[in-house]
């Protein structure tokens, strides 16, 4: 599963997001991911991905594509 | 029998006139039933619980049995992005008080929300989170510790929820008075819609405490059942052989309105919130006043708020734990304040103490008795503890007539609270 399905399947199982509403343009705000929701989802890709999230700055500003981009670099490091 | 107390008929207000609260709706999510015909049928029609199952995570403990809402689909009730944000007890809270609204014929997209309040009582609100995210700070580290715990834990987390659900925006609120809480919460709306703050109120308990850290200091205080060959018999309030309460789960909340506001929208009204009073006992961090005097000066108090006579209290759902000192000592109070006539029940055998949420469900209980002229049986009360000086109604519902009744709860920390109600 990539990085991008990873993330996905997260947001819509654990947070009830509509799949079709996740695109890599979309705000997270947008998916209703306020500061507390991402703090959650860094807690859920990092346990799933085992990977370590910490150093990375998450807003709700940022887009779904900045996301997988960064949880990409961690995954590859 | 002793001579009353001091604050038998007096005027807790002068000048002040006797005020009723409407109830137009009720909600409630028992181990007796989900659906407030459910658990009414639950309560009334067999006396006993369909279950009170082992629970795994209480393996080992004295007392490993819990009353449960079984059957009841959070996620499917509420949707993920939803029940992602609230704690259990906040979940049952929520979907009781989306029956109590539809209950009473409102529709909270086009009340008027800023005169809208919630009042939820929680003795321990989101404790599993709590047991659950500190075995998970010793074993895992503090890294893996859930942003969500400080934020859904707190005890007001039922209240906030039900407001963001319903979309209320006047005054919303905890109250926290241990295993008073759902009493103590719907005096409090009744004192708001009183004072004019509001003009419908949500209130009543909600709990859920399926925790081991919890239950193992209740086994430790010997303060629930250890019954483990028969969980079913193990709530036995005034019965001979009790040994302890036995915790459960649940929500019951009441749709409150002033009475003009109901009138005005021609609303149906189930009962009556008449009367409330509340005192402290000042004498123990768990036992009750060994006399009585605490939960005496709360029965007292909403009598009197209430504008009533104790000859006109016809039916007294009592706290009736099940604990050797409560039954006793709330029983002999009864007798002493209300006399002899008033048919009492316990409907904890059947609910399971739901500790914060036990004051709500059963103030739900007690409007539908007032409804339906119908006294819940008080269910394994096979040995009536000949100790205890009232007519407890056991094995099946006994039918009367009866325009008031009371509700009271003791909490720990000698909070007493009780209730007026009286038929529409």
């Amino acid at each position: 599963m990539s990085t991008s399905e990873e993330i996905s399947a997260l947001l819509v199982t654990r947070f009830g997001t509509d799949p079709a509403a996740i695109r890599p343009e979309v705000p997270l705000r947008q998916l209703r991911l306020d500061s507390l929701a991402l703090e959650e989802l860094r807690l859920l890709i990092e346990d799933r991905m085992d990977i370590d999230l910490e150093d990375v700055v998450l807003s709700s500003r940022d887009t779904v594509a900045h996301l997988v981009a960064a949880v990409h670099s961690k995954a590859g490091a | 029998m002793t001579a009353p107390g001091p604050f038998a008929r007096r005027s807790v207000r002068p000048g002040v006139e006797p005020f009723s609260a409407a109830v137009t709706g009720v909600g409630l999510v028992t181990a007796a039933g989900v659906g407030t015909d459910d658990a009414w049928r639950g309560v009334c029609d067999t006396g006993v619980a369909p279950s009170v199952p082992h629970l795994p995570e209480l393996d080992g403990l004295p007392c490993d049995f819990m009353y449960t809402v079984d059957g009841l689909d959070t996620k499917a009730a509420l949707g993920i992005a939803a029940q992602r944000l609230m704690d259990r007890f906040s979940q049952l809270a929520v979907i009781a008080a989306r029956e109590a609204v539809a209950d009473a014929g409102l529709d909270p997209s086009v009340w008027d929300s800023g005169r809208v309040a919630v009042v939820i009582g929680s003795a321990h609100g989101g404790l599993p989170f709590y047991d659950e995210q500190h075995t998970t700070l010793t074993e895992r580290g503090a890294r893996r510790v859930s942003p969500k715990l400080a934020p859904l834990s707190v005890v007001n987390g039922a209240a906030s929820s039900v407001a963001m659900d319903l979309g209320v925006h006047g005054p919303s609120q905890a109250v926290s008075t241990a295993c008073s809480s759902g009493t103590v919460a719907i005096g409090t709306a009744h004192q708001m819609l009183r004072a004019g703050a509001c003009d419908i109120v949500v209130a009543g308990g909600a709990e859920s405490v399926r925790s081991r850290l919890l239950i193992a200091s209740a086994c430790q205080m010997r303060a629930v059942s250890t019954r483990r060959d028969d969980p079913l018999a193990a709530c036995r309030p005034f019965d001979t052989h009790r040994d302890g309460f036995v915790v459960g789960e649940g929500a019951g909340l009441l749709v409150m309105e002033r009475p003009e506001h109901a009138r005005a929208r021609g609303a149906t009204v189930r009962a009556r919130v008449a009367g409330y009073g509340a005192s402290s006992d000042a004498h123990s961090a768990v036992a009750p006043d060994p006399d009585g005097l605490g939960i005496e000066r709360a029965l007292r108090t909403a009598l009197a708020d209430a504008d009533v006579d104790p000859t006109d209290i016809g039916h007294v759902n009592a706290h009736g734990t099940s604990t050797v000192a409560n039954d006793l000592i709330e029983a002999t109070m009864l007798r002493r304040v209300l006399g002899e006539h008033p048919l009492v029940t316990s409907t904890k055998a059947m609910t399971g103490h739901t500790l914060g949420a036990a004051g709500g469900i059963e103030a739900a209980l007690t409007v539908l008795a007032l409804q339906h002229q119908l006294v819940p049986p008080t269910g394994n009360l096979d040995a009536p503890d000949p100790a205890i000086p009232v007519d407890v109604v056991s094995k099946e519902a006994r039918r009367a007539v009866f325009d008031c009744a009371v509700k009271t709860s003791l909490g720990f920390g000698g909070h007493n609270a009780a209730l007026v109600l009286t038929r529409a």
